[in-house]
């Protein structure tokens, strides 16, 4: 009990720290936070998938769907941000469905190779399909995001935005993963056979986290796209849907704290190298050290250092004069 | 009519037959073993019941419902439960948190109940899933994460797992392997107290002790094919069933 409430303890002072970046911070620190915001609905929203045991590689592919499709609504259609926004969800999980049903019965790398796969068509899609998309020349002209009738013009308002569709995002995953949908999810992803034995439809499981995963990714897309207001393709690449998974693994696994402070931590350290090709090396060294040295993340930090602390404590002090 | 029957049960990998012309039957409330030297089928036999491969020809009528190529869980749903070889378990989850997955079959699996409940468990299926550790001698380690359970409690945990899904037909497989003489006798009592409870049993084991104490009826495979059946002392006096275990190399004439 006494953890828990150290925990709420931590989470308010993060979110009143949060809600005061705009005071205290410029523009710039309200840009990278909002964005740091997007990454940490996309690495939450990988969980369901991968504690079933999926590896998705595809996560960007939805995100991009969401944004596009959110996007276009509002710029073309004038429709307001919170219809555009579930309309990029939906989109983004009618193709999720579309693209997992036939791809569940494939496990591990196949599976992983199918959302590559995945990746690249869709941004191939955004790229060839000039008439809507505007191809590579990129989608700009995105209307700010016009919520219940009101324009948030400010970047700081669409920074509140961001929080708010974070939270609420994060309070939904983290209900479903606490309840009992989560804990069999949890079973299909250390022993799949034996949930099946015990009546669990493994298929339909695997579909329903997987589409989770996608209306929430296209809720990310949808954020972004009105709050960057422009959109290229290349940016929904491998390379995005690989850093996704890269926050849950540096993160850690083995709890949902672990997508958040994965995407929080990477975001903000990667980001002098954003879109450079140094970022591709940040990424491979910050997984790389992870693997070595910390296979449960940063979330057991902690517990090693303690665990370090121990051993020290425990091991005889050498005398200065050998 | 017998609660489980097999007619002409049969799996092909590749060339190979493992599973050939298998006519099997269990009768409600019996203990039947089915035995047989390694590569005999036993456990493609278990696979094919369970609904884990297709059978290549053949039927499995299951309580007077043919079952034939349904999937896993809607066997399991049916009440045909089975256990795996070796420790196949949750082994990141405590050993009630495994119960109760056990239970998740009859607790309803709709989805608006998945979704808003609002607790992992309600009270009473946390009751019986007690309960389930309480017959199998784990209440004390309820708590406990699994893979920390020696072998021994982890293999019993399994067959906890498969009761708490109440099953009418039970199939184990290799149920003792790798314990002592102590805890396989353990292991057997309890599978007679299952029996007891009304649930019917159908194990794979290579423990001969073990198979001829507590079975009432036996089935013999060798390389997929049925050779013997009977009760232990018919099947462990047919000359058969020891050349299939023993081999022929003596002239006994």
């Amino acid at each position: 009990m006494r953890r828990r409430a150290g925990v709420l303890g931590v989470l308010a002072i993060l979110v009143v720290l949060a809600l005061l970046v705009p005071q205290l911070g410029g523009d710039y620190y309200v840009h990278i936070f909002a964005l740091v915001f997007t990454n940490v609905i996309l690495a939450a929203s990988l969980r369901p998938s991968l504690t079933c045991g999926q590896l998705n590689i595809g996560h960007s592919a939805f995100m991009s769907i969401g944004a596009y499709t959110s996007a276009l609504l509002a710029k073309n259609l004038a429709v307001p941000f919170e219809l555009s926004l579930l309309g990029g969800a939906v989109l983004a999980t009618l193709v999720g469905v579309v693209i997992g049903y036939p791809s569940l019965r494939l496990r591990g790398v196949y599976f992983a190779m199918v959302t590559v796969a995945f990746v690249e068509v869709i941004r191939l899609i955004a790229q060839l399909w000039v008439s809507l998309t505007r191809g590579m020349s990129g989608l700009s002209g995105i209307p700010k995001p016009n919520l219940l009738g009101m324009t948030l013009t400010t970047k700081a308002s669409q920074y509140y935005l961001g929080l708010a569709l974070m939270l609420i995002v994060l309070l939904i995953l983290w209900k479903l993963e606490k309840s009992r949908l989560g804990l069999i999810w949890k079973s299909i992803g250390m022993a799949d056979n034996l949930a099946q034995s015990l009546g669990v439809d493994i298929a339909r499981h695997k579909l329903l986290a997987f589409m989770l995963g996608c209306f929430f990714a296209g809720v990310a897309g949808a954020f972004y796209a009105h709050f960057i207001r422009f959109l290229f393709p290349p940016e929904f690449g491998f390379l995005m849907a690989t850093n996704i998974l890269v926050y849950n693994y540096v993160g850690g696994r083995g709890h949902f704290v672990g997508a958040i402070v994965g995407a929080i931590f990477l975001s903000l350290l990667s980001e002098p190298f954003r879109g450079s090709p140094y970022e591709t090396i940040f990424f491979s060294i910050a997984m790389l050290l992870t693997i070595l040295f910390l296979p449960g993340g940063l979330i057991t930090l902690p517990e090693k250092l303690a665990g370090l602390r121990r051993w020290r404590a425990a091991a005889p002090t050498p005398s200065p004069a050998a | 009519m017998p609660l489980l029957e097999t007619r002409d049960l049969t799996r092909h990998f590749g060339g190979l037959a493992a599973v050939n012309h298998v006519d099997l039957t269990v009768e409600k409330g019996e203990i039947v073993g089915l035995i047989g030297p390694n590569g005999a089928g036993k456990t493609t036999c278990f696979n094919l019941l369970s609904g884990f491969l297709r059978p290549t020809a053949g039927s499995i009528v299951f309580d007077g419902e043919n079952i034939t190529g349904l999937r896993p869980h809607q066997i399991a749903a049916r009440g045909l439960v089975r256990t795996f070889q070796l420790t196949t378990l949750f082994q990141e989850m405590t050993a009630l948190q495994n119960v109760l997955l056990g239970l998740h079959l009859h607790s309803g699996t709709g989805l608006r109940q998945l979704l808003f409940s609002r607790r992992d468990f309600p009270p009473d299926e946390i009751a019986r899933g007690r309960e389930a550790l309480e017959l199998t001698g784990l209440a004390a380690h309820a708590d406990q994460l699994t893979k920390n359970l020696p072998h021994g409690h982890q293999r019993v945990l399994g067959i906890a797992m498969a009761l708490a899904a109440r099953p009418r037909l039970l199939l184990l497989d290799e149920p003792v392997t790798g314990m002592n003489l102590d805890e396989s006798g353990r292991v057997m009592d309890l599978v007679k107290t299952i029996r007891g409870h009304g649930t019917t049993i159908l194990l794979v084991e290579h423990n001969m002790k073990a198979v001829m104490g507590t079975c009432e009826r036996i089935v013999v495979l060798n390389f997929g094919q049925k050779l013997a059946e009977g009760t232990p002392d018919e099947v462990s006096t047919s000359r058969d069933v020891i050349q299939a275990y023993l081999g022929t190399g003596v002239n006994h004439a």
